[in-house]
């Protein structure tokens, strides 16, 4: 089965990008000195080119260095050595370039929903003396309906827009997050498990969305997960990375492929066979390497019917 | 009516007691004190019906009214034809409370800038290396002990009391809101920047916004030991104010005014407290 699966995977390689890379990353290691560790490579010799366009889902086993890559690209930390180029540039500092949305914390706790979905375009448009002009207030007018149809098409009610994310469900929280960085029409979209507290149900519908949006809008998306499934529905590409092995120089990107894309709901695709059977190879490749390698078993007859994770 | 079953045992941790049980349950410690109270002045006043030490009901009335309505020793007497509201206004608790108020808001005034530093030293790593090892170290000053100094430094007037204060309570404040400062998610902060905000966006309308209800309870926490240092300092050197008169009191063993007098603080600093709770609470309804 899992020979099958790569035969599957054989078809669907990474084609030949025409986009401009968008996110590129060069020779780029991260180690730290670990007090009771000594010296901790999470990175080593990474090298990516991430396309104008791409969803790159990015899989990988806990502390593998999964959201290291992601805080990279964001500027949050930086590389031991190498560098990393977002939108033409040299990531020296956290900007507007990258839109963010994590997995918790993801909204201003004082501010209400409109407000939080208004306060990076308020930036954008001026400091704090350009506030008490005339002008402003007009400015203001326009961008809350603007923030209100943004809202809107994350699935939110115009009745919850003066609402504080305290009384806001985990679900509504990631969507109000996800609409206030699409607000200031990032290049880049990061997001670091931003699903993974979510029920299953709001999970889905939240896919079902976020891939909605990114068929419309088409920013690039890093989208950092556990989940092979989301991985494999969301993605164009997926990129796995393995935990670094000492003493190796190897690169920590085990996998680096496109994925099969099909105008199918996620609803309908995940219950294909070859999603299943794609599933099953790329969990092997993520999670399977060490002990786990031998309790990997052949696609089940269930799972062919649709049974999900 | 509440449709929850009402637990009978005071010292179950699963009891939900009515609304009467609960506001009757406040009010024991009062009733048993006041009680209390009384008991021993009967008591004492068996023994010595001069007693001063606890003042019988009718000398504590005195007492308030020569207060509230009489001005101190060392002031002119009152025309007898004043108002009411003269009287009060000229009175010694009024005066008193006015100086003491008076050096007790000019230094929690100047108390807002070690709220500020507290803030930079969170948010700006060059404040923090400048300001923290300092004030880690100055706030184990005991200020008391800076008293001598002070009063070199500023006189006897009321700067050196109101430094004491500021002293005394501004390290613990500045470290009270660095720590709660650094507890804002270091997501909020990196979301912040990805939506261009400044370093003074992040600081201030990020970052102080969201603590600001925690640093007011900071505030109300540290209301108790402002009033220690007023007094201390009152107590030592000083021609007015609630401590002052406490101090000067003693020595005539005048429990009639000092009772009352204690409880009148006790009472302007549980105001201040629940004004700022209720403060709190309407400034900062997402808290």
């Amino acid at each position: 089965m899992v020979l099958a699966a790569k035969v599957l995977v054989k078809e669907v390689r990474m084609e030949k990008q025409h986009a401009p890379v968008e996110i590129a990353l060069r020779d780029v290691s991260v180690s730290y000195t670990v007090a009771s560790a000594g010296h901790k490579t999470v990175l080593s010799e990474v090298n990516l080119d991430i396309y104008a366009g791409e969803f790159v889902a990015v899989l990988g086993e806990t502390g593998c260095g999964k959201s290291t890559l992601l805080r990279l690209v964001l500027g949050q930390e930086f590389p031991t050595s190498g560098s990393i180029v977002v939108d033409g540039k040299q990531v020296s500092r956290i900007d507007a370039r990258c839109g963010y949305v994590p997995q918790k914390y993801s909204l201003f706790p004082d501010r209400t929903m409109i407000q939080n979905v208004m306060y990076g375009p308020e930036n954008a448009y001026c400091g704090w003396p350009g506030r008490l002009l005339p002008s402003y207030r007009a400015f203001q007018r326009k961008l809350r309906i603007e923030a209100e149809e943004q809202l809107v098409r994350m699935g939110l009610r115009a009745t919850d827009l003066n609402k504080y994310p305290h009384q806001l469900s985990g679900g509504m929280q990631q969507r109000v997050a996800i609409a206030q960085a699409l607000m200031m029409k990032p290049p880049v979209l990061l997001m670091d498990e931003a699903f993974s507290a979510l029920d299953p149900s709001t999970r889905a519908s939240l896919q079902q969305q976020l891939r909605g949006i990114w068929q419309e809008l088409k920013p690039t998306v890093l989208f950092v997960t556990h989940n092979t499934s989301e991985a494999l529905l969301l993605g164009t590409r997926l990129i796995i990375i393995g935990p670094h092995r000492e003493n190796s120089q190897q690169s920590n990107v085990l996998l680096d492929m496109a994925l099969p894309q099909s105008s199918d709901t996620i609803a309908v695709r995940k219950q294909s066979r070859e999603f299943l059977e794609l599933r099953e190879f790329v969990k092997l490749q993520a999670y399977g390497s060490h002990s786990r390698q031998d309790e990997i078993q052949p696609v089940p007859e269930t799972f062919r019917q649709g049974e999900l994770l | 009516m509440s449709t929850l079953p009402v637990v009978g045992h005071l010292a179950d941790i699963q009891g939900r007691p009515r609304r009467l049980w609960t506001q009757s349950l406040s009010w024991v410690l009062f009733l048993i004190g006041i009680f209390a109270y009384t008991q021993f002045s009967i008591v004492r006043h068996k023994e010595n019906p001069e007693d001063r030490v606890i003042p019988s009901g009718t000398q504590l009335w005195q007492g308030i009214k020569a207060s509230v309505l009489e001005p101190a020793e060392e002031d002119d007497s009152l025309d007898p034809s004043a108002t009411t509201f003269q009287r009060i206004t000229h009175s010694m608790i009024w005066k008193d409370t006015v100086a003491s108020s008076r050096r007790f808001f000019i230094a929690i005034a100047l108390l807002i800038p070690a709220i500020l530093i507290g803030l930079h030293m969170a948010v700006f790593p060059y404040a923090e290396a400048f300001f923290l090892r300092f004030v880690l170290f100055f706030d184990k000053i005991v200020a008391l002990s800076l008293l001598p100094i002070l009063f070199i430094v500023f006189g006897i007037d009321e700067w050196s009391k109101i430094m004491l204060m500021v002293i005394g309570v501004g390290p613990t404040l500045m470290l009270d809101t660095y720590n709660i400062a650094k507890s804002v998610p270091r997501e909020q902060i990196v979301k912040a920047f990805t939506l261009k905000s400044t370093n003074l966006d992040v600081a201030y309308r990020v970052i102080l916004k969201q603590i600001m209800p925690q640093v007011i309870n900071s505030v109300r926490l540290n209301l108790k030991p402002l009033a220690l240092f007023l007094f201390a300092g009152e107590m030592i050197a000083s021609t007015d104010g609630l401590a002052y008169r406490i101090a000067i009191m003693r020595r005539h063993m005048g429990m009639d005014i000092i009772i009352p007098y204690l409880l009148w603080v006790a009472v302007l600093l549980f105001g201040m407290d629940a004004l700022l709770r209720v403060a709190n609470r309407r400034l900062h309804p997402w808290f």
